[in-house]
């Protein structure tokens, strides 16, 4: 079985991302908060990571909530 | 994403250096704590703190400064932080835990000092620490001497009033460290230009009380087995302890608890029923110093319990809240605090039967004693700890390590060797 591929959405600050972070919760879809990685940012502060299978799901959540997202952000590196 | 540079910049720190930092903390949280498998969803509150560590709580303390407040800095569980609370100040732990520190603290430092100590002065000459730069004055303490010299290096940086704290526990020691938390609460007046009233003091005793009391049920679920949280996240909580607002600590760790409980009822553990139980005693472990307990549980055990600075110690043993003078509660405050069993104590058989009594109350398999690299106190306390812990059958793994990972591999080779002795 292929490895999981994660996703870092990022936020403009922190209020943003406990906002998507609680909606996703509320909706029963899974994530992780977790600090931002270099990679994803060169910025601080948090991201929330979310499995590849639930992107769409989480998609649907941000645009209901109206949370401001600003990327999101593949795992991309090797695993 | 959030932009902090500002703020830190007008904190006076080293923002090209802090980069480093800020460049390698993911990456180590995420190795030891996102690779874990079914952790408690409310641990998400802590991963924020972590992500935030040098943004949302030092804005706060900004704010608070901006309207006048005061910030105190800690660097032991034995500076009682109602007496500043109660004053109007916050009271903010510093202890460093991260190598990078390490190199700071060793221009001012013999090379033969503890990395603790050595990565908390360099945190403040390096300027790389915002909660360095946001006390206005730091509360140090007589528990060994690096400290104690230690002292007179960041005075001439920053302001540190010391405590004395008296090394034996005799008649008159309790009456010694009375004096000195009144001695304190003069000085913290002082300073804050607020006085401190029965009525204030009586509140933060409650609130740090319940702290204290939300941390022991964390630690009562961890007796469990399966054990319903791994000793990595309980330590990461412990940690975030020594910095968060105390009311928001409490109702976190709270929340975080009732989670725990229901899988206590439901049999979820964060690791297999029947995996060996380690209980770690000795030196403190600062944030983000995760090391040991990593090693420990990614070779096949669970840490259910850690008689250290950054566990039981600080939160066994409540203030009598019933105290309605100020004499009255100072002498509660003394009482509690003077409970601790520090190794900087002679004689401290305290220590010795605190642990025993653990490795029961937590049904543990095994004890890793372990001391920071030059911690004089724990490393040559080690002894005895040990000597107690043969005598009664528990085995026993002494660790001497500091914050580099160079020794990881040897580490991870005895832990398992150790693991493999206890037969489970």
């Amino acid at each position: 079985m292929p490895e999981e591929l994660f996703y870092y959405l990022l936020f403009p600050n922190h209020h943003e991302g406990l906002k998507l972070y609680n909606a996703l919760k509320e909706a029963g879809v899974g994530c992780t908060i977790t600090p931002t990685p270099r990679f994803a940012s060169r910025f601080c502060g948090i991201a929330l990571r979310v499995r590849g299978d639930l992107l769409e799901a989480v998609r649907g959540v941000i645009a209901d909530s109206g949370v401001r997202v600003e990327g999101v952000v593949p795992d991309n590196r090797e695993r | 994403m959030a932009d902090y540079r500002q703020m830190w910049s007008d904190l006076g720190m080293d923002l090209e250096k802090h980069d480093l930092l800020c460049e390698a903390l993911p990456g180590a949280f995420s190795g030891v704590f996102l690779s874990q498998e079914n952790r408690p969803e409310r641990m998400n509150y802590f991963n924020f703190v972590v992500a935030e560590i040098h943004g949302v709580r030092p804005a706060e303390l900004v704010e608070h400064k901006q309207k006048g407040g005061k910030v105190f800095g800690t660097f032991c569980v034995y500076v009682p932080d109602e007496v500043i609370i109660a004053a109007g100040a916050i009271a903010t732990g510093l202890c460093g835990g991260s190598e990078f520190w390490v190199p700071g603290g060793e221009r001012v430092l013999p090379a033969n000092t503890c990395p603790l100590i050595k990565a908390s002065v360099g945190a403040r000459l390096d300027r790389t620490c915002p909660f360095f730069r946001l006390a206005d004055v730091y509360i140090g303490e007589t528990t060994c001497d690096g400290k104690k010299k230690a002292w007179e290096i960041l005075n001439q940086d920053v302001p540190v009033y010391v405590m004395d704290l008296p090394q034996m526990k005799r008649q008159g020691s309790l009456e010694t460290w009375a004096s000195q938390i009144r001695r304190l609460l003069t000085r913290v007046e002082e300073i804050t230009g607020n006085r401190v009233t029965p009525e204030a003091l009586a509140s933060s005793i409650r609130l740090v009380n319940d702290k204290r009391r939300a941390l022991a049920r964390l630690y009562a679920a961890r007796k469990s087995d399966p054990v319903p949280i791994s000793g990595r996240d309980a330590l990461l909580v412990s940690q975030i302890a020594f910095y968060d607002d105390p009311a928001r600590f409490t109702a976190q760790t709270s929340a975080l608890c009732d989670e725990l409980e229901q899988r206590v009822a439901g049999g979820t553990g964060a690791f297999p029923k029947g995996v060996p139980r380690i209980l770690i005693t000795g030196s403190p472990m600062a944030i983000p110093n995760w090391k040991l307990h990593h090693i420990v549980e990614t070779s096949g055990a669970a840490v259910v319990v850690e008689e250290t600075c950054t566990g039981t110690r600080y939160f066994e043993n409540l203030v009598d809240e019933s105290g309605t003078s100020l004499e009255e509660q100072i002498t509660a405050l003394a009482e509690r605090y003077l409970k601790i069993n520090c190794a900087c104590f002679t004689p401290n058989p305290g220590r010795i039967d605190d642990i025993l009594r653990l490795v029961k109350e937590y049904r543990v398999d095994g004890v890793i004693d372990c001391n920071l690299k030059f911690c004089q106190l724990y490393s040559t306390e080690s002894h005895l700890v040990q000597q107690a812990l043969k005598d009664a059958g528990v085995p026993v793994l002494h660790l001497e390590t500091d914050y580099s990972e160079q020794d990881a591999g040897q580490l991870q080779t005895r832990v398992q060797a150790f693991l493999e002795m206890l037969g489970r």
